[in-house]
């Protein structure tokens, strides 16, 4: 669920904003050199980021027989790394905003800060961390994923929080709140979109390992020596 | 296309520059939150109807259809404002206020999408995107940001094929058959992306592609008639608001 337009108030909206922009300029920054050393990753990643957008516009089916949408920041950033995702995730968010009035321009920083940087950043981190104790590529991209999900919603749990907090407890109750309601729907999604995504990796590792490969999901298969010397004594 | 943005593209102010409709617009927007809900947004809200249903010509029910969206979201994020946790009446009891913030919330936030709504469908994406360079933005991540939004089309009609398809085949006829429909959906995305990318570049490459993706742009220019125009109305909606929060109870 993205923060709708006017949802925060304005000191919120802009103090957001401010949270978001070194994540964001970090990431046009990686981005813009990617692009001047490889011209032709321009169409690659413009071909990810409506890839990013049409995955959150999936209908996923939930645990508990509602249905959502899943936010696809935990494959993103698997696939595109988290620098590269802030960039596209930023680009999605303003594509909802303006083209399915989803989310908003004043709650964009918000929406980016949850979305586009923490979702991703935890999910890479859960994602990288198994996978360096050589836990199998599946499972890693599971926790990648629920993680993603769910500490997307815990942020803006703790966005909307911090801009109404409860008359009664403050912040503490405020975030019980928000967080108890998130906590019924996500949880069931947030284990929903990470087996979508194990399936959906499952698919891709048998269709486009090439693609796979090219982007470190995968590693190169090493050639074998006698293939190696093979190709020596043909040439 | 989505209808948003088709609606853009037949819009009465097409032809004017994005400039125009974003000082109005948006202007409209960050009068909605920076004003007193009562009587501020109030007024933010309808003027914007006002202008989207008059002078820029949206269709009463294109706009519905666009609107229901952000208000059931603004709906359920306000009843939360309607009850507290903790407090002498139990763990969970009707806040005092909770009606009054419920409300303002409600008047904020839809009086707000409306000016977002303003830009939206009257600005088409293709005419503000190339512009943006100028504002700023890197001209790397516009191509990558136009790259994503002509694909976005192609690859939402890929899904909405796929989607018929894997109903044909009684694909949607039970829960495990729906999760397979939906990974399968989501692979072949990834797929059908990539592979569009590469025939694209391969087509950029046959016509000398330099690294940067040159387009065509409507010629417009910024209005100041109508640019002062807008800020003439902005200036007025604060200046009413201030008045009538004095008088009113």
């Amino acid at each position: 669920m993205h923060i709708a337009e006017g949802f925060l108030p304005p000191a919120h909206a802009v103090a957001w904003g401010v949270a978001s922009a070194p994540f964001v300029v970090h990431g046009v920054r990686s981005l813009t050199r990617e692009v001047k050393e490889h011209p032709e990753s321009t169409l690659l990643l413009g071909a990810s980021g409506a890839f990013t957008f049409v995955l959150s516009a999936l209908k996923l089916p939930s645990v508990t027989g509602s249905c959502s949408h899943p936010t696809g920041t935990g494959l993103g950033a698997i696939l595109f790394r988290p620098p590269i995702m802030v960039v596209l995730g930023t680009i999605t968010l303003l594509f909802q905003a303006l083209l399915l009035a989803h989310g908003g321009l004043t709650t964009l920083g918000a929406n980016v800060f949850s979305m586009a940087i923490v979702g991703p950043w935890a999910g890479y981190a859960i994602y990288k961390l198994l996978r360096r104790f050589d836990v199998p590529l599946m499972v890693a991209v599971f926790f990648g994923a629920f993680l993603a999900d769910l500490s997307t919603y815990c942020v803006t749990s703790v966005q909307l929080a911090l801009a109404f907090p409860d008359p009664s407890s403050g912040f503490l109750g405020a975030l019980g709140k928000f967080g108890s309601i998130f906590a019924v729907t996500q949880i069931p999604l947030a284990v929903s979109e990470g087996l979508l995504t194990v399936l959906v990796m499952r698919l891709l590792v048998q269709s486009s390992k090439g693609e796979l490969t090219r982007l470190g999901v995968l590693l190169a298969k090493k050639q074998s020596r006698t293939e190696t010397e093979t190709e020596a004594v043909a040439r | 296309m989505l209808p948003i943005d088709a609606a853009a593209h037949s819009s009465r102010w097409r032809r004017r520059h994005p400039v125009d409709k974003a000082v109005l617009g948006l202007g409209l927007t960050v009068l909605a939150i920076s004003l007193p809900p009562w009587p501020g947004a109030a007024l933010v809200l309808v003027t914007s109807l006002a202008v989207l249903l008059g002078p820029a010509g949206v269709p009463a029910r294109r706009l519905w259809r666009a609107y229901r969206v952000p208000l059931g979201f603004c709906v359920t994020g306000a009843l939360t404002l309607l009850v507290q946790v903790g407090g002498p009446d139990g763990f969970v009891s009707l806040a005092d206020e909770g009606p009054l913030r419920a409300g303002e919330l409600l008047l904020r936030t839809s009086a707000a999408s409306l000016g977002v709504l303003l830009f939206a469908f009257t600005t088409p994406m293709s005419d503000l995107l190339p512009r943006l360079v100028k504002a700023g933005v890197p001209a790397p991540v516009v191509d990558v940001a136009l790259v994503t939004y002509r694909m976005s089309f192609l690859l939402l009609d890929s899904v909405r094929r796929i989607r018929q398809a894997q109903a044909a085949r009684l694909g949607h006829t039970s829960r495990a058959a729906e999760w397979r429909s939906l990974a399968g959906l989501g692979a072949t995305a990834f797929v059908r992306a990539f592979d569009r990318a590469t025939r694209l570049q391969a087509g950029l490459a046959g016509r000398g592609y330099d690294g940067t993706l040159r387009v065509l742009v409507p010629e417009a220019r910024v209005s100041v008639r109508f640019t002062a125009a807008s800020c003439g109305l902005l200036a007025a909606l604060a200046a009413l608001t201030l008045v009538l929060e004095r008088a009113l109870p």
